[in-house]
């Protein structure tokens, strides 16, 4: 049985091919004319460059955080490539035919497809290439409606006095070494404002591409909800397979103001290194919510498959009363993958509500930690909390931990924390098996099982790419 | 005994690392003579010397503000001579041994060490002079544990023979007293043979004193299918510091059931820490916190396991009321050799006032992949409906509260053997909240 199992987990990474495609890339290394150098190049207004060297200067100070229970050997900032596009014409494409045909290419191959014919109708998609944004689809739809989507370079230029009100009012510059990092260095993102009153007509996409061997990926996502308003926001993310490790330090804001709803999903799968832990992305995010707003809502779901290493804890601030926070996770680590993930629910205001669902896979040799806090304010009246962690450890030398981090300082608050680990049941593979189930189906049936309740909070067409994500990324392990 | 450096201690390098320096320095000079140990003493004294005390930064430290104690100077504690009327309250009918410490020092006067049963020695250093069993079970060098092995004044040897089950519970008295702020390190040490079997009270009360630091521990070694039952009660006078760590090894198919109370210390901190060294056995740990007015109770439980099929649960309950803070850490580690582990452990806190504070989080790391384990936490004020249930039957408002945190407190107290113990406690949990 254990062949079976161990074949089931280790499918070979399809999406590891590199585009060859001629690119501008800067020098590696990192200093303040690095920064001056970027914030040039992608011709951004003076606060923007204040904003970026406040934040060098920040970084500067900080050291790398050594509390997750994540092991790497040292990274080396200086031998980093900051900037990396494809070379293009200096204007902006103002339609998908200017695009360099190997990108479309590229992105067809990744099952994203941009041009006209092809492209997913209900969902609009803006696709991240190393350092730029190379195409926006929807744009005129979404602008009929009011709804603002485009890369965040474009919304310096057209939207500056949005993106100066909400830039790290979420994140603040000094919040964290790798967020400080991203605010001094950042290259592009998406950028969605949604006015008030309005329901998004469509699901909205970014999708990043990591391709130059020794770049780092440093994008950073602004989405801003005015009242009443309703957005639901989907990232995805791959990279071509390289020996050495790369560095992916992202931000990603979200404002919510009163009654506004907004649903973040992510499905991360970076190159996770080979089996022998060679390679694979460093993923050292930030991701926080702030429901600024009364009766605001937001709601991150995440599937992660991907990355040598994650580091990651997608967070919700409940300032505005009644807010409702919700985190729905599935961490999968085989091989010698290691995962540090988990949430930060914020309780500030009266009445807020959160609720966490975590699952957990580790198979092979990887590490699969839950860290996760919940903060009852001495506000926070009548703030309820419901937290879930299960673990499913797959073959011996896999290792689950849970840390969760409870404080609380009001007593009309409820906080309550389950968590779980088992294995798959030798009883439960026989009785598929008499059923006439194999064990390579049954242990995927099991494992979407385990994972219903999060697939369910997914957009549907990626729920199900999910389920056959996770199932091909345990191949032959179990058993 | 590997030690490892903490280089913060070696070269502080802020000020605030430097005063802890010259406090540890202080604490250690408060020392009393000592014939014998020599070799055991100063290794501790190293590694207390290496290690350095913690502040708030340390993550095992992060909750528990230490300042308090670190600004209090303490001077070293003299043997002082109670009578048997002074400790007339803590003295327990049914358990007729019992081994009485004032301010560390064996005080044989208030002791009953005749008439024992058979199988049950119980000594102290006077008697034995060279323990081999000292200072071996895990988490020595933890830096108040290796300051407690660098200063404690004697200790309570107790040793059940092979095959004997006690069936009278045995009565371990630690007293404080005195009006000058002194630093007492009691210690304790139980060796239970291969197939015995007995029930400890361990119990730390204040006579007379106020402010003072005890910094205890206590170790237990529990040889094959040996059970013991050991009940800990933290008595201390509210304005004291307390700092204990109950350090157990199992060895295989042995039981070990703790109950822990906290009750006094303006800041308490226990460190039980359990290792079952093979497989097989069994481990329960369960503990209740009250803290009341501005106390600080911490509890950070260790539990270990290295062989398979092993079974443990674990249940820790904080009650928190005024402006106080209860601060519970609960880890499990489950490596790879311990498959077939069944672990379960649940945190509950009842907060009764609007400025209290809990802070909690239960920790489980695990490697093994054929094994149970399981952890909740629940947060939460009495429960109105529960209330009004029983208003709706013809109690007041405040009985009805009372009758719940009774039931709340009750499912742990119930444990302890001595029914006249168990209503004292209960009593002084319900006469704190009120």
């Amino acid at each position: 049985m254990t062949a079976t199992v161990e074949n089931l987990v280790n499918q070979p990474y399809k999406y590891g091919f590199v585009t060859d495609i001629e690119v501008e890339t800067i020098p590696r290394g990192l200093s303040e004319d690095v920064v001056r150098l970027i914030s040039a190049k992608k011709n951004e207004p003076q606060f923007m460059l204040d904003f970026r060297l406040k934040a060098y200067h920040q970084w500067l100070k900080m050291s790398e955080p050594n509390w997750p229970h994540v092991h790497y050997p040292p990274i080396d900032y200086q031998d980093i490539t900051y900037y990396s596009a494809p070379k293009a014409p200096e204007e902006k494409k103002q339609s998908l035919d200017e695009v360099d045909p190997v990108l479309l290419e590229t992105f067809d191959k990744l099952g994203i497809p941009l041009s006209e014919q092809k492209r997913l109708s209900n969902v609009a998609v803006d696709a991240v290439f190393d350092s730029v944004s190379v195409a926006t689809t929807f744009r005129e739809d979404l602008a009929k409606e009011g709804v603002i989507f485009c890369s965040i370079s474009e919304a310096l230029h057209d939207y500056p006095e949005l993106v100066e009100k909400y830039l790290g009012s979420v994140v603040p510059i000094n919040d964290n070494f790798f967020s400080a990092l991203n605010s001094a260095v950042f290259s592009d993102g998406s950028f969605v404002f949604i006015p008030k009153g309005v329901k998004c007509p469509m699901e909205l996409s970014t999708y990043f591409r990591i391709n130059t061997e020794g770049a780092g990926q440093f994008e950073r996502t602004l989405i801003i909800a005015e009242e009443g308003s309703q957005v639901s926001y989907l990232e995805g993310c791959t990279a071509p397979m390289f020996d050495t490790n790369q560095l992916h330090a992202a931000v990603v804001e979200l404002v919510a103001l009163d009654d506004a709803d907004i649903k973040y999903s992510t499905v991360q799968n970076w190159f996770a290194g080979d089996e022998n832990g060679k390679g694979g992305i460093y993923n050292f995010v930030t991701k926080r919510g702030l429901c600024a707003g009364k009766n605001s809502k937001i709601s991150w779901t995440q599937v992660e498959t991907g990355s040598a290493i994650t580091w990651k804890y997608p967070s919700c601030v409940l300032v505005g009363d009644n807010s409702v926070g919700e985190f729905y996770s599935v961490a999968l680590t085989n091989n010698l993958q290691q995962a540090d993930t988990g949430t930060k629910m914020v309780h500030v205001g009266k009445n807020t509500r959160s609720t966490i669902i975590s699952k957990g896979i580790s198979a092979g040799r990887s590490q699969n930690s839950y860290r996760g806090l919940v903060r009852m304010g001495p506000k926070a009246d009548g703030s309820r909390n419901y937290s879930q962690c299960d673990s499913m450890l797959i073959g011996s030398d896999a290792e689950a931990n849970t840390f969760p981090y409870i404080q609380v300082q009001n007593n009309s608050t409820k906080v309550e924390h389950e968590a779980s680990t088992s294995k798959i049941g030798e009883d439960q593979l026989f009785y598929f098996a008499q059923r006439g189930i194999s064990t390579e189906d049954a242990v995927s049936m099991m494992i979407s099982g385990f994972c219903k309740d999060v697939f369910n909070q997914l957009p549907m067409e990626f729920a199900v790419e999910a389920d056959r994500l996770l199932s091909l990324k345990l191949e032959g392990s179990v058993g | 005994m590997t030690v490892e450096v903490n280089p913060e201690a070696i070269a502080p390098s802020s000020s605030a690392a430097q005063d802890r320096q010259a406090y540890l320095a202080h604490l250690l000079v408060q020392r009393p003579s000592m014939n014998g140990l020599d070799e055991v003493r100063d290794r501790a004294l190293s590694i207390a010397q290496e290690r350095g005390l913690p502040s708030h930064r340390d993550e095992d430290w992060r909750f528990t503000d230490l300042s308090a104690l670190y600004q209090t100077s303490f001077t070293a504690p003299t043997s002082t001579a109670l009578a048997l009327q002074d400790i007339d309250a803590f003295i327990l009918a049914e358990a007729p041994v019992r081994l009485v410490f004032v301010n560390g020092f064996f005080a044989p006067d208030l002791s009953a060490t005749d008439n024992l049963p058979a199988g049950l020695s119980v000594s102290t250093l006077a008697d034995v002079g060279n323990l081999v069993e000292l200072g071996q079970q895990p988490g020595m060098t933890e830096v108040f544990t290796a300051l407690n092995t660098a200063s404690f004044a004697d200790v309570a040897l107790l040793r059940i023979a092979k095959n004997q089950v006690i069936e009278a519970p045995i009565h371990l008295l630690f007293l404080t007293t005195g009006d000058t702020p002194i630093i007492t390190s009691p210690r304790g040490l139980v060796v239970a043979e291969a197939n015995s079997a007995a029930t400890l009270i361990e119990e730390y009360v204040a006579v007379k004193a106020d402010s003072y630091f005890t910094n205890a521990v206590t170790e237990v070694c529990l040889g094959q299918n040996a059970q013991l039952h050991h009940h800990r009660i933290q008595r201390e006078a509210k304005t004291a510091f307390h700092i204990g760590k109950t350090a157990v090894s199992q060895d295989r198919d042995s039981r070990y059931a703790l109950t822990s109370l906290s009750l006094g210390g303006q800041m308490s901190r226990h460190n039980p820490m359990v290792v079952p060294t093979a497989g097989q056995t069994d481990t329960t740990l369960n503990g209740l916190t009250l803290a009341v007015d501005k106390q600080v109770a911490d509890t950070h439980s260790d539990l270990s396991f290295t062989g398979p099929h092993c079974t443990a649960q674990q249940l820790h309950k904080c009650i928190v009321d005024d402006r106080a803070r209860a601060v519970f850490n609960g880890k499990i580690f489950v490596p790879k050799l311990a498959q077939q582990t069944n672990a379960s452990q649940l945190s509950r806190n009842l907060l009764l006032s609007t400025k209290a504070r809990v802070d909690t989080k239960p920790q489980l790391e695990i490697i093994a992949d054929d094994v149970k384990c399981a952890h909740g936490a629940t947060v939460s004020q009495l429960d109105d409906e529960e209330v009004f249930y029983l208003q709706s039957r013809g109690l007041d408002h405040n009985s009805a509260c009372d009758l719940l945190v009774e039931g709340f407190a009750s499912e742990i107290i119930d444990q302890l053997p001595i029914a006249e113990q168990r209503q004292t406690l209960l009593n002084a949990v319900l006469s704190q909240i009120r």
